[in-house]
């Protein structure tokens, strides 16, 4: 089937088989690999993708299904190299990601948490613990994701302690060593 | 305390110990890392491996012919293929132990096959690969391959598998006993616990988990036929390790025509240091193909394919004396080890484990046996905690089972027989020798930190919510650093296990740093340069990291056993140390001053009383490039490599406070508080340290409650997908209360004591031990795990286990 898809703002033109995965037409037809695939049945969230402004993942998608819709994947965020969105840079100083293969995905369903946040109204830690329902990692425990996203929201930021707080608290921790570092 | 070197543990120029931001994450949010999924060279072919769909067959015959002939098909290849390849081996058998199998070609145990021919073991046993134009015509073709098979009786426990008339797995292994191992004092043990005037047991099961890294694995091959050269791109954890092991003990080629590249790897946790049979697969069939040939795992695959963890069913004692002092633990553990054994998981099972029950307490008579045995199930080897997590659920959970009978508190218990700080090194008994703690220290911060104290008060105002609260502690002590080798050659293990580190200082200033480790998402990036940085005293913005190329980094062993930063990073620091030493010769030189009157300070030298006469790094490094003026002694250019063999292992500790709440109408156990006090002696990164923790708690507590690989009676893994198999999702933990003590190791020059896995080894221990305090009243004493709502809610409603 000929169909279009606008994939990161720009048209993309291609035929696909009727059981063709958005996944498999965004990494393996357009090559776009940021978006990943952690899993065969819908539970991993690694392939998130904003479709038509809502956080979808790419893996329970048909390419025919999705014809005409417009596509956000992680590399229509930043550019390669490029300046990170602000809540890229808070997940980066809360340190949010570790092995980063579920990150993009992570940032891609957070984003859309963000946006809706915007005016103000930012996400209590429950809620952003319940959006966060579609998207494993294993690295992190998700705390410092969620740190991440009570940054990104400033309202929310002054109410919760962020990372190098933590870290900070650590740091003045006991040293048992005898006769050395103090 | 001294360093190993007898130099100051840190020259602390103030880079280290810093919590700078992750210079890999930047790469990571925008998504533009690559991974072995992400890898497309031109030309490749697909590979997709056919695993068994029954647990337990011999193989009558295979048909390939329908499969050959599909759209697309390029090679279907069965075992019959690869007659002059050799078994993947197993490089860990535990000390002491004979080996039953047929010896590999080099002396060591043949594990497995790179594919099965006779018979199939476990469900996903590899019995032929296709490779296809595409990965869907690769993986439509397996559906075509025609495999007859006379079924044979099916066995999942390692007890079971050890009695009479069971279903023998191996020929060469009768009675399905890979192992009967031993550690500690049995006779005094027996003596101890007989004359005891009081003692426990327990009867536990570790059950099996899978440690489902996000990224599922992936290989690349490429044969180039004009060299005669092999790549592989692999998610792996130890590159230098699988070249070794593939090109020496797999494929029989030279070492020097064989190249292992890790890209970004998507988490590991144990399971990606092992050799598994798709690695020597895209090898051998792109170079029959003579074209790239790739594969990427699916979850499904990998939960049946990739090694998983735990598994000991055990029955345990532990005696003491009316008051509370512990006076003897004895074990008795049945491992699973599935169908072979995998690379080094015999090790896993015994060593790890056995050595590690006594924990942090001072005991004077200590025993463990384990019975290794072999099931149809998928093999075992590490994961995160491996072996001290089953170690310290046995001992913590005993320690609550004995504060219950004698009627006095865990906590204080726990406080009467931690090993006393005058006690370093500290010989358990069972084959660990402490390098260093202030155990009492680090305890007491926990229980402070958690609140314990109050906890009364807290259970009866959870109780008026229809809630009961419980209270659980768990310490640990996690053998990491691996290590010294020859050490580890006694503990049975094929292969040295230093780490090693080059420098190269650029003409221009700017430094590399390659290791021989290489990252599953540590930031090793950012860590060693903050080691290198640090001792050679210039910004870590002018060090850049490499590793994870066998073609560009110095041999190493890689990551596993929270060994890089107590392993590779002393490497940086002892080569930083070379460079400086070569630089304040050189300085004399450049200064016009004799050697004694050289100060390094600050990324520069200078005369000893005349500041002004100096050079900075950048100067030095060019003079140094230049080689003008240098005498004979001292070589041009600044270059220095360290291959690092500790004394002894590194042994961090801590205690861990969980608390939960059990919901009386529907029998859930949610953690509504859990402190961490760690300690990993020095730290590099606090905030690359911090992630780790955090997330090792996370996985810990997902053993507790949800995780599980359930095996039917026929060998079917019930738990084959995410959908089954349940991992801890954001809302399944609240935010932690974390501390840290420090103790530096004595056996490194940085004093730093592994950390990446520590904090999984304690808390599945602390929450059983949470859930049981809360059930305590009913007359619970153990509940196995995963501590699901219906278990609790049977319960609660007084049905027994
Ligand atoms: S790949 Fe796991 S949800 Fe899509
Ligand atoms: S950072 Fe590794 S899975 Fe999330």
């Amino acid at each position: 089937m000929d169909l279009t898809l606008n994939v990161n703002g720009r048209p993309r033109e291609f035929t696909a088989e009727p059981n063709e995965l958005l996944v498999e037409r965004l990494r393996d037809g357009l090559g776009l690999t940021g978006t990943k695939v952690g899993c065969d049945t819908g539970q991993c969230g690694s392939c998130v993708v904003r479709l038509d402004g809502r956080s979808a993942k790419s893996c329970l998608v048909l390419t025919v299904a999705a014809a005409g819709s417009e596509v956000t994947t992680i590399e229509g965020v930043a550019t390669p190299g490029g300046e990170l969105t602000g809540l890229q840079e808070a997940l980066r100083q809360e340190h949010g990601t570790q092995c980063g293969f579920c990150t993009p995905g992570m940032v891609m369903a957070l984003g859309e948490l963000v946006e809706n946040t915007a005016d103000g109204d930012a996400p209590t830690e429950p809620e952003i613990r319940e959006w966060l329902t579609g998207n494993l990692c294993r690295c992190t425990g998700y705390h410092g994701v969620v740190r991440g996203v009570q940054r990104a929201c400033a309202s929310a930021r002054a109410a919760a302690p962020g990372t190098d707080a933590v870290c900070d608290a650590m740091a003045d921790a006991v040293t048992a060593a005898s006769g050395q570092e103090g | 305390m001294t360093a190993a070197t007898g130099e100051s543990v840190l020259q602390g120029q103030g880079v280290l110990g810093r919590p700078l931001d992750s210079r890999e994450d930047p790469h990571l949010l925008r998504g533009e890392a690559k991974y072995v999924a992400d890898i497309d060279l031109p030309g490749t072919a697909h590979m997709a491996i056919l695993g068994s769909p029954v647990a337990h067959a011999r193989i009558l015959s295979i048909d390939t012919k329908a499969a050959e002939q599909l759209p697309g098909v390029l090679k279907v290849a069965t075992a019959a293929d690869f007659t002059d390849v050799m078994p993947l081996p197993c490089i860990w058998i535990p000390g002491g132990v004979e080996s039953h199998f047929p010896p590999h070609p080099y002396g060591l145990p043949g594990a497995r096959p790179v594919l099965t021919g006779d018979a199939v073991r476990h469900v996903g046993d590899p019995i032929a690969a296709v490779v296809a134009e595409t990965p869907r015509q690769a993986a439509a073709a397996l559906a075509a391959i025609d495999v007859e098979y006379e079924p044979l009786p099916v066995v999942t426990r390692a007890d079971e598998a050890l009695r009479e008339g069971a279903p023998q797995l191996h020929e060469a292994v009768p009675g399905n006993l890979n192992a009967y191992w031993t550690c500690g004092d049995k006779d005094r043990t027996d003596a101890a616990i007989a004359a005891a005037e009081v003692t426990v047991e327990l009867d536990l099961v570790n059950q099996r988990t899978i440690n489902s890294p996000i990224e599922p694995r992936g290989a690349v091959g490429d044969y180039d036929p004009a060299t005669g050269e092999y790549t592989l791109y692999a998610s792996t954890q130890g590159p230098h390790n699988h070249r070794f092991l593939l090109a020496a003990l797999v494929l029989g080629i030279p070492f020097n025509k064989l190249r292992v590249v890790a890209p970004t790897v998507g988490g590991s946790f144990g399971t990606k240091g092992y050799l598994y049979p798709d690695m020597p697969l895209v090898l051998l069939l792109s170079k029959a193909l003579g074209r790239p040939v790739k594969w990427v795992d699916t979850r499904t695959g990998l939960m049946n394919s990739t090694v998983q963890g735990r598994d000991h069913r055990q029955h345990v004692t532990l005696a003491g004396t009316r008051d509370g002092r512990i006076t003897a633990v004895r074990a008795t553990s049945h491992a699973n080890l599935g169908a072979y054994p995998s690379t080094i998981g015999p090790g896993v099972a015994t060593a790890l484990m056995g050595r590690s029950i006594s924990g942090m307490y001072d005991i004077d008579a200590a025993f463990c046996e384990v019975y290794a045995a072999f099931t149809n199930t998928v093999p075992l080897g590490a994961q995160r905690g491996s072996g001290r997590a089953e170690a310290a659920f046995l001992m913590e959970r005993l320690v609550d089972r004995y504060a219950s009978e004698i009627g006095m508190d865990p906590a204080a218990v726990r406080r009467k027989n931690l090993v006393p700080k005058e006690k370093f090194p500290y010989d358990n008994g069972l084959g660990w020798t402490y390098d260093s703690g202030d155990y009492r220290l680090n305890f007491d911060r926990a229980i402070e930190l958690s609140g314990y104290a109050d906890m009364p008060a807290r259970k009866t105002e959870a109780r008026a919510r229809g809630k009961r609260l419980g209270v659980g502690i768990a310490s640990y002590v996690a053998v990491c650093g691996v290590g010294p080798s020859t050490r580890m050659s006694k503990e049975g293990m094929l292969g040295g296990t230093w780490e090693s580190a080059n420098i190269r200082v650029h003409p221009t200033g700017e430094v590399t740093v390659t290791v021989g480790s290489a990252s599953t998402g540590q930031s090793h990036g950012t860590v060693f340069a903050q080691v290198a940085a640090d001792e050679l005293g210039i910004d870590p913005d002018t060090v850049q990291v490499y590793e994870g190329d066998t073609l560009k980094a110095p041999y190493g062993q890689g990551t596993y056993g929270s060994r890089s930063y107590s392993m590779a990073a002393p490497a940086i620091a002892l080569t930083a140390r070379k460079i400086k030493s070569k630089l304040v010769k050189a300085g004399a030189v450049f200064l016009g001053v004799p050697e004694e009157k050289v100060v390094y300070a600050g990324g520069k030298v200078y005369e000893e009383g005349n500041e002004e006469n100096t050079k900075t790094f950048a100067e030095l490094a060019m003079a140094m490039w230049y080689g003008w003026g240098l005498p004979p002694e001292i070589e041009p250019a600044l270059d220095e490599t360290t291959h690092f063999d500790p004394p002894d292992f590194n042994y961090p500790f801590g205690t861990h406070v969980a608390v939960v709440e059990i919901d009386e109408l529907t029998g859930e156990t949610e953690v509504v508080a859990y402190t961490a006090v760690d300690d990993a002696g020095n730290i590099g990164n606090p905030k690359v340290v911090l992630g780790q923790i955090e997330g090792s708690i996370v996985h810990g507590l997902g053993q507790a409650l949800m995780e599980h690989a359930e095996y039917d009676e026929n060998g079917l893994l019930l738990s084959s997908d995410l959908g089954h198999y349940a991992l801890p999702r954001a809302f399944d933990a609240p935010f932690f209360s974390l501390d840290k003590t420090t103790t530096p190791s004595p056996h490194n020059p940085l004093g730093a004591k592994g950390a990446g896995e520590i904090a999984t080894v304690p808390p599945a221990a602390a929450v059983v031990n949470a859930v049981v305090d809360a059930l305590s009243d009913l007359g619970v004493i153990h509940i196995d795990m995963p501590v699901t709502p219906e278990k609790v809610w049977r319960r609660l409603r007084g049905e027994a286990r």
